[in-house]
């Protein structure tokens, strides 16, 4: 991990809310894995302090890209820069998920969820079958569409909460049948709360090994702050920002 | 050449520059950024005598320019800190400074006792402040008696120099540091973080279960340099001035207040490689105002 002043190549503005932000760094672009994360600095003031912490969405050096929701202060700071703005990033930092080969996934993303997810397919699609389900409140919030139509699936489930794209319902729907339909082996999902909370449920004795990416307030990113902190089964506390933000669904305390 | 040092009396640091406890971890995970070797002195994270697994979330907060914490001090208990004091002491020669923590005096002093016996250990400083205690409780700093007390057992049970670190949260810094001083103290660091409150709006409940969390970061510093000026002005010890600094400018500016040296805290979990800046903003400040050593300029604050 480094901190490091990168260029913003690009701020693609996605709909209303969503960013799809370019970064020149040729460091964390060739040392990141899928699930790592990204603590940027989104103002040079102290106002906000706190860098925000973003999921690599796509790494393909010299570059990343960052796909971020505005959802406040921070986000809203980010969404205003612009090609070539000096940003602050430090990373790549978090764990990552482990190498597969031969297995049929099932990725499961809610919302901006999807991020960690883009980034998996990428690197999992040559040798796994990758089956997606990818929901959120609506058409507008249910972006890059074409971006994932470009990669190799399998299959592809849709779903928003008004029916306005695919089906109409939760992402959580039916992922019993088509785990059982398609002998999934491996579920990689990441979403808000509620999304695991209704998964653990429906796949925890299903058989299949269960990877999950979380988030968590962050003060540092980098194991210092302990701000981060998330219960697990046996009632210890595992940092997200060092331990994670991947983490079997098992370990979780729900 | 500009000359950094600065001589606490039991100690004489390469430079006033050193990292604040529960802001820098054990050290090793800054190895990374930067080689530790460049530090006036580093303080390890507050430690307990057995493990604990600290507060519930949510752990932080986040106000205008400042941070509120309630943390709890979660670590791995006296004996295995002693394990990563080996470990870290020989990565680097830089002074190891324990940041001991009790829920009693007899834990206090335990604890100290551990450390004190360590070779790797160069000081001890003693949180007699830490805000984030069950709700409407009181830590020793906040009074007087407490304070003497315990710093006098202490220090007859341990023969390192002894940092004692006090709260913001009193009526009166002076009557707290001159209690320390009588106590034994060798030095005095203030401040730990400032009580403070969040609520939500949506929920209609305090955003903290302890409800009050300690405020650091760049809001606080008005007020710690109060403190620190205060402090300078009522005991005769060395005192370590802490509280919102995040730059070279701030550090000599505590540094004319009468501090020997300063803690840097928050500004690390914000940018790692902060230390490194600020060691090297001293030095071009001392260029530009063409001083040689820190104590041309050391509590000349002119009144
Ligand atoms: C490991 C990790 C990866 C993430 N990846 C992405 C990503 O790829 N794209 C994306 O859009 N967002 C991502 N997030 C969430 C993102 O960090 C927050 O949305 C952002 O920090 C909010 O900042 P703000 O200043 O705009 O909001 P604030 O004004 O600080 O808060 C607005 C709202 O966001 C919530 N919030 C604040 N910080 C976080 C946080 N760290 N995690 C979750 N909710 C938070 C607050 O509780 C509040 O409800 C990730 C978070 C983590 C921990
Ligand atoms: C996350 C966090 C953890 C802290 N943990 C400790 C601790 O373990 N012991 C202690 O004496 N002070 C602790 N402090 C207080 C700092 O050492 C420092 O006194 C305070 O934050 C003010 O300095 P700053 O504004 O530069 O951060 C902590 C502060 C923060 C923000
Ligand atoms: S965010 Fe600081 S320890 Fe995880």
């Amino acid at each position: 991990m480094k901190e490091q002043r990168c260029f913003v190549k690009e701020n693609k503005k996605i709909n209303e809310n969503y960013f799809l932000m370019k970064i020149k760094s040729e460091y964390i672009s060739k040392n990141s894995k899928p699930g790592n994360f990204v603590m940027v600095n989104v103002s040079e003031t102290f106002d906000p302090l706190l860098k925000r912490p973003f999921g690599i969405f796509k790494s393909e050096p010299p570059f990343i890209w960052l796909y971020f929701e505005v959802v406040g202060k921070g986000t809203k700071l980010l969404s205003n820069f612009k090609k070539n703005d000096k940003i602050s990033i430090l990373g790549p930092l978090g764990n990552s998920l482990p190498e597969f080969k031969n297995k049929k996934i099932l990725m499961i993303a809610g919302g901006r969820g999807i991020v960690p997810i883009f980034y998996s397919i990428h690197t999992y699609s040559q040798h796994n079958d990758i089956f997606l389900v990818y929901g959120a409140k609506s058409e507008k919030d249910l972006n890059l569409y074409e971006e994932i139509k470009s990669k190799k699936l399998k299959k592809l489930f849709l779903y928003t909460d008004n029916g306005s794209v695919g089906k109409k319902g939760l992402v959580t729907s039916d992922v019993k049948n088509i785990i059982n339909n398609n002998k999934v082996d491996i579920t990689i999902s990441c979403g808000p709360e509620p999304m695991f909370k209704t998964l653990v449920k429906k796949i925890e004795h299903i058989g299949t090994e269960n990877y999950i990416s979380m988030e968590a307030l962050m003060g540092c990113g980098f194991g210092i702050c302990h701000s981060c902190a998330k219960k697990t089964k046996n009632n210890n506390y595992k940092q997200v920002c060092t331990d994670g933000p991947i983490f079997k669904m098992e370990d979780i305390k729900w | 050449m500009v000359d950094l040092s600065t001589d606490l009396g039991f100690i004489k640091l390469k430079n006033p520059v050193i990292t604040a406890s529960g802001t820098f971890g054990y050290g090793e995970e800054f190895q990374d950024f930067f080689n530790l070797d460049i530090l006036g002195a580093f303080v390890l994270k507050g430690i307990y005598k057995n493990p604990k697994s600290g507060n519930s979330p949510p752990r932080i907060h986040e106000t205008a320019s400042g941070l509120l914490n309630s943390i709890g001090l979660p670590g791995p208990g006296a004996k295995e800190l002693q394990k990563i004091v080996k470990r870290i002491h020989r990565l680097t020669k830089t002074p190891i400074i324990i940041n001991v923590c009790g829920e009693s005096d007899e834990e206090y002093i335990e604890v100290a006792e551990i450390f004190d016996k360590m070779d790797e250990v160069t000081m001890l400083e003693l949180n007699i402040s830490c805000p984030n205690i069950k709700r409407g409780g009181k830590c020793p700093a906040q009074d007087e008696k407490h304070t003497y007390k315990l710093v006098n057992q202490i220090k007859h049970n341990t023969s390192k120099p002894l940092i004692v670190k006090l709260s913001p949260n009193v009526n009166d810094i002076s009557s707290i540091a001159i209690s320390a001083e009588q106590g034994g103290a060798d030095c005095i660091s203030l401040v730990n973080t400032f009580l403070g409150m969040a609520v939500d709006l949506d929920s209609k409940r305090p955003v903290f279960k302890n409800l009050f969390a300690g405020l650091s970061g760049p809001a606080i510093k008005p007020l710690a340099l109060k403190l620190v000026w205060e402090t300078v002005q009522s005991v005769h010890i060395p005192v370590i001035g802490i509280g919102g600094i995040t730059s070279g400018r701030d550090v000599m500016e505590f540094i004319l207040t009468g501090a020997s040296a300063v803690q840097i805290g928050t500004i690390n979990i914000v940018e790692p490689k902060a230390s490194v800046r600020i060691i090297k903003e001293i030095k071009d400040i001392m260029k530009k105002l063409n001083i040689e050593s820190l104590d041309e300029i050391k509590g000349k604050l002119k009144i």
